[in-house]
């Protein structure tokens, strides 16, 4: 037992609610003064959430806040700055058009003695935070046009000019090179012999074991275990990230899948900066009519890239090949993809895919309105007949047709949005994280539904952060690293783990073929 | 319980257009209490015709102004395309028929026909321009049409110049325009008010029954997710800018058959706001995706409504107060809109120190106001009851929410 002076950081019996998720169910944590705490979960696990209250972004609903054994409540970030505690987001959160030095003393700058900006003092005090991460940065440089590992270094330095002892980084590796990543692990040690505390947030095996002293385990909004680093191995805690049950339904066996229809062959997306690196590299992959094809890999990985530029909608700079039915395509336009026989059901269902200011007949009859027309006009009564189909198809729980979409819930949204292109009678379904932010009983019925559509002879390509329902859904699996294809298994040699171990497999493992 | 009565009537008043109906009523009757003239009572169709016809020239390019809101934009841009559309059509004229013109004369109707189609098209060209700037170019479409809104009637005030001093014996900064066709529509209420009823009905038309009408609506409510949805986004705008730029361009018409010339230093300055403000008085979102042409039409005829309303109550000078009486229009009905508009019934007027400054600012207002019109002790009474009122206001609501 150690004593509680000792303790940094508590936080107990942590709840957290947002509206239709359990984002943390009584998580609690124990930090311990000058170590380097890493937490590990799959995407959803509730790392984010955990370290958003920790630095005061979210108030819990239940449980209890402890920093240096003395209860505390945040009810905004400065609270937390005050306390001590600083986070660096994985989102980065700078202003783009202020300098660098605005941006790492904003909110807190130096005045001069007639109380005006200190712009002189305010660049040297960021100079030497700079200088001390080793860095060149200008901090008289416009932020927006650094490179993204130099704005994490600013939000680094940024964290350290609040002086925190407590110092929190979600994914802070995720945007960087490899040499940057190296630079960070020497800032890290630095910071580690001031004796500062670090919570580091990752999923990559390789740097929590070179770095970290302990290592809890989220999963499914719950604390799985804490253990000290010696104790363990990456294969355990990988086991304990995925290691929830698999969901009871198994809806692959069965298929028989018919001719290949979507062939990709060496797809490549440059980077939509320059200096960054490519955004898809070498990408091959079929998919069979009454097929389903999942595609695994972290945030960031390229899985969205590889749907947007099939769809048409990343622009027209890659290279590489794309075949529907043996005939090369290239879609310039939604439209053309939609026209040939595609259809994408995008990923942020909110911002990517919904009318909220349409009901929901208007935005399941968007992309097919021609067939809702008597003459030229709209007609009201052919609209709702048109609708009818896909709304009783795909099970939209709706009390009229003309209700307003956003009083559905997030499931009976997706089947809207599903079910508006199933009208224009696709062939092939792009899937990306369909079932992101739905409830479990409203996931099970998409699945039903996908695997029905499946039978019907379209061929679908799902992406999703949720390894479980890959295995629970597709008939192969293939995976994506830092936007390289890193391995492909057929359902019965996919397991969660496996499919982990190369997604998390760094760009230099990842060279493999 | 008659708070829920209350609240219910008042989100019925708020999702449809009665309310814009009952607070037109209002004015209207309020107008003929107060007037000390009782024009409305003694010269009741000279009365409505001055309404219809300025509610029609005002309505007729805040349809346009509409249609490019709830398509997601903005277009600051039509006062000065109604200049240019007037210079344009009376150069045409002017160049096609140049002795009739200037001694005054009839240029017959395929003249007026060709100049007026001319209007048209640089209505269309003008549209095509923002559209390019906006889709190609990538400007945002405030920045645009801002460009626009002070390059258009430059490019007007040269062409008129460059024109008169090319075709008549002397330079001029207006041309006039007498044919008998323009003097038919000036005389003849019910043509301009026909135009804009049957633009209206066939807006209505479009928007509530067409495809494209849906897609703009679309576009306007999440212009990635149209994109994604297989929209050709860019053609969509393409037609809700050349849209708002031709209603600009067909209102420019009538502004030159009202006055009789042509003046593009002057004719249309400043009323791209008024239309905006009709559009979103009528319920347009500037957030885009939401409004309706029977808003948008009620928020013309309220605004023109309240502007006469105020011309007959104060008789001379009333045109100096027209843009302080749009802004306190847009600021009430938008403040209504929003009003109890959600969960959020805490919701404070007058917080902290920013309320604090805002009580003398609203009481100097009043005040300074009631002075410039009825008297200076009207004025300092009213200044004083408005700041103890507001004052009143502050206290309530400090210790309501202290007492949660």
């Amino acid at each position: 037992m150690t004593a509680s002076s000792d303790i940094a950081v508590a936080m107990r019996g942590i709840t957290k609610r947002f509206p239709g998720v359990l984002a943390l169910d009584d998580v609690t944590l124990e930090v311990h003064r000058g170590e380097l705490h890493a937490i590990c979960g799959e995407n959803g696990a509730g790392k984010s959430t955990l370290m958003k209250i920790l630095s005061g972004v979210y108030m819990p609903d239940e449980g209890q806040l402890e920093v240096a054994g003395h209860t505390v409540q945040f009810s905004g970030t400065r609270d937390a700055e005050q306390a001590g505690i600083a986070i660096i987001h994985q989102e980065l959160a700078l202003v783009e058009d202020l300098s660098v030095a605005a941006n790492i003393m904003l909110g807190r700058e130096p005045r001069t003695a007639i109380g005006l900006l200190d712009l002189a003092g305010c660049e040297r005090l960021a100079a030497d935070l700079l200088a001390g991460l080793e860095s060149s940065i200008d901090p008289r440089g416009r932020t927006g046009s650094l490179r993204v590992g130099d704005q994490q270094l600013v939000e680094i330095a940024k964290a350290l000019s609040l002086d925190a002892s407590v110092i929190v980084m979600d994914e802070p590796t995720s945007a960087l090179t490899e040499a940057e990543s190296a630079r960070l692990e020497r800032t890290i040690s630095r910071l580690r012999e001031q004796g500062r505390t670090i919570l580091y947030i990752s999923h990559k095996m390789e740097e929590v074991f070179r770095l970290a002293d302990r290592i809890t385990v989220l999963r499914d909004g719950r604390h799985v275990c804490s253990v000290d680093r010696c104790d363990t191995t990456p294969t355990e805690v990988t086991g304990w990230m995925v290691g929830r049950e698999i969901a009871d339904h198994q809806f692959h066996e069965h298929r028989s899948p018919g001719p290949c229809l979507l062939e990709v062959e060496r797809l490549c997306l440059p980077a939509a900066e320059l200096g960054r690196a490519d955004r898809l590299t070498e990408i091959s992959f079929r998919v069979h009519a009454g097929e389903i094809l999942g595609i695994a890999g972290l945030m960031g990985a390229g899985r969205t890239e590889v749907l947007e530029t099939i769809f048409g909608v990343a622009g027209d700079d890659w290279t590489g090949q794309i075949r529907l039915e043996d005939r090369p395509v290239r879609f310039r336009h939604p439209r053309e993809a939609c026209q040939a026989g595609l259809a994408l059901v995008t990923e942020d269902r909110k911002r990517l895919g919904l009318f909220a200011n349409l009901d929901v007949a208007g935005n399941i009859s968007l992309c097919s309105l021609a067939e809702a027309t008597v003459g030229r006009l709209l007609s009201r009564r052919q609209e709702e007949q048109l609708v009818a189909g896909p709304i009783s198809q795909t099970g939209v729980k709706t009390p009229s047709p003309h209700a307003a979409i956003t009083g559905l819930s997030g499931g009976n949204q997706q089947k809207c949005i599903i079910g508006r292109w199933l009208l224009t009678q696709p062939r092939v379904l792009l899937l990306d994280d369909p079932t992101r932010g739905i409830d479990v009983g409203a996931k099970a019925e998409l699945y039903a539904l996908i695997d029905r559509l499946c039978r019907e002879g379209l061929a679908v390509i799902l992406t999703s952060s949720e390894l479980p329902e890959l295995l629970t859904l597709a008939d192969r699996v293939i995976v994506l690293a830092e936007g390289r294809l890193t391995a492909e298994f057929s359902r019965a040699e996919a397991t969660e783990q496996k499919i982990m171990a190369a997604a998390t497999a760094s760009r230099l493992a990842g060279v493999r073929t | 319980m008659p708070g829920t009565m209350i609240s219910r009537t008042l989100r019925w008043l708020r999702q449809s257009e009665w309310s814009l109906l009952l607070a037109i009523f209002a004015a209207v009757v309020i107008t003929a209490v107060i007037d000390s003239n009782h024009s409305y009572y003694g010269r009741p169709l000279e009365s409505l015709r001055d309404i219809a016809r300025n509610t029609a020239l005002l309505g007729i390019f805040a349809l346009g102004a509409a249609v490019v809101i709830i398509a997601g934009g903005i277009d600051l841009s039509s006062g000065s395309m109604i200049a240019l559309s007037g210079t344009v059509c009376a150069t045409t004229m002017l160049a096609l028929a140049p002795t009739e013109m200037m001694s005054f004369k009839p240029v017959g109707p395929l003249v007026v026909t060709i100049a007026c189609s001319a209007s048209l098209l640089t209505g269309f060209l003008v549209g095509t321009l923002h559209t390019w700037l906006i889709t190609v170019v990538r400007l945002p479409p405030f920045i645009a049409t801002l460009a626009t809104l002070v390059g258009l009637r430059s490019f007007a005030r040269a062409v008129c110049e460059s024109g008169t001093a090319a075709m008549t014996p002397t330079k001029s900064a207006l041309i006039n325009v007498a044919d008998p066709l323009f003097k038919a529509v000036r005389d003849n209420v019910s043509i301009p008010v026909t135009v804009f009823l049957l633009l209206a009905a066939a807006t209505w038309l479009l928007l509530s029954r067409t495809v494209l009408g849906r897609h703009l609506q679309a576009l306007g409510g999440n212009e990635q997710a149209a994109r994604l949805a297989g929209i050709r986004t860019d053609n969509v705008k393409w037609f809700a800018y050349c849209f708002g730029a031709m209603t600009a361009a067909l209102a420019g018409l009538f502004y030159v058959a009202n006055e009789s010339v042509a003046a593009p230093v002057n004719q249309g300055r400043g009323h791209e706001l008024n239309a905006i403000a009709a559009a979103v008085v009528g319920g347009c979102s500037l957030s885009g995706g939401v409004g309706t042409v029977p808003g948008t039409v009620l928020g013309a005829v309220f605004l023109r409504v309240v502007i006469d309303a105020v011309s007959k109550i104060i008789k001379t000078g009333a045109d100096v107060y027209e843009g302080l009486i749009v802004g306190i229009v847009v600021v009430l009905a938008v403040t209504f809109a929003q009003a109890g508009g959600g969960p959020r019934h805490d919701r404070r007027l007058l917080p902290g120190a920013l309320g604090l400054c805002t009580i003398p600012i609203l009481a100097l207002l009043a005040g300074s106001l009631t002075a410039m019109t009825s008297g200076g002790w009207a004025g300092v009474g009213t200044g004083m009851t408005a700041g103890l009122l507001l004052i009143c206001l502050r206290i309530w609501e400090h210790r309501s929410r202290r007492a949660e």
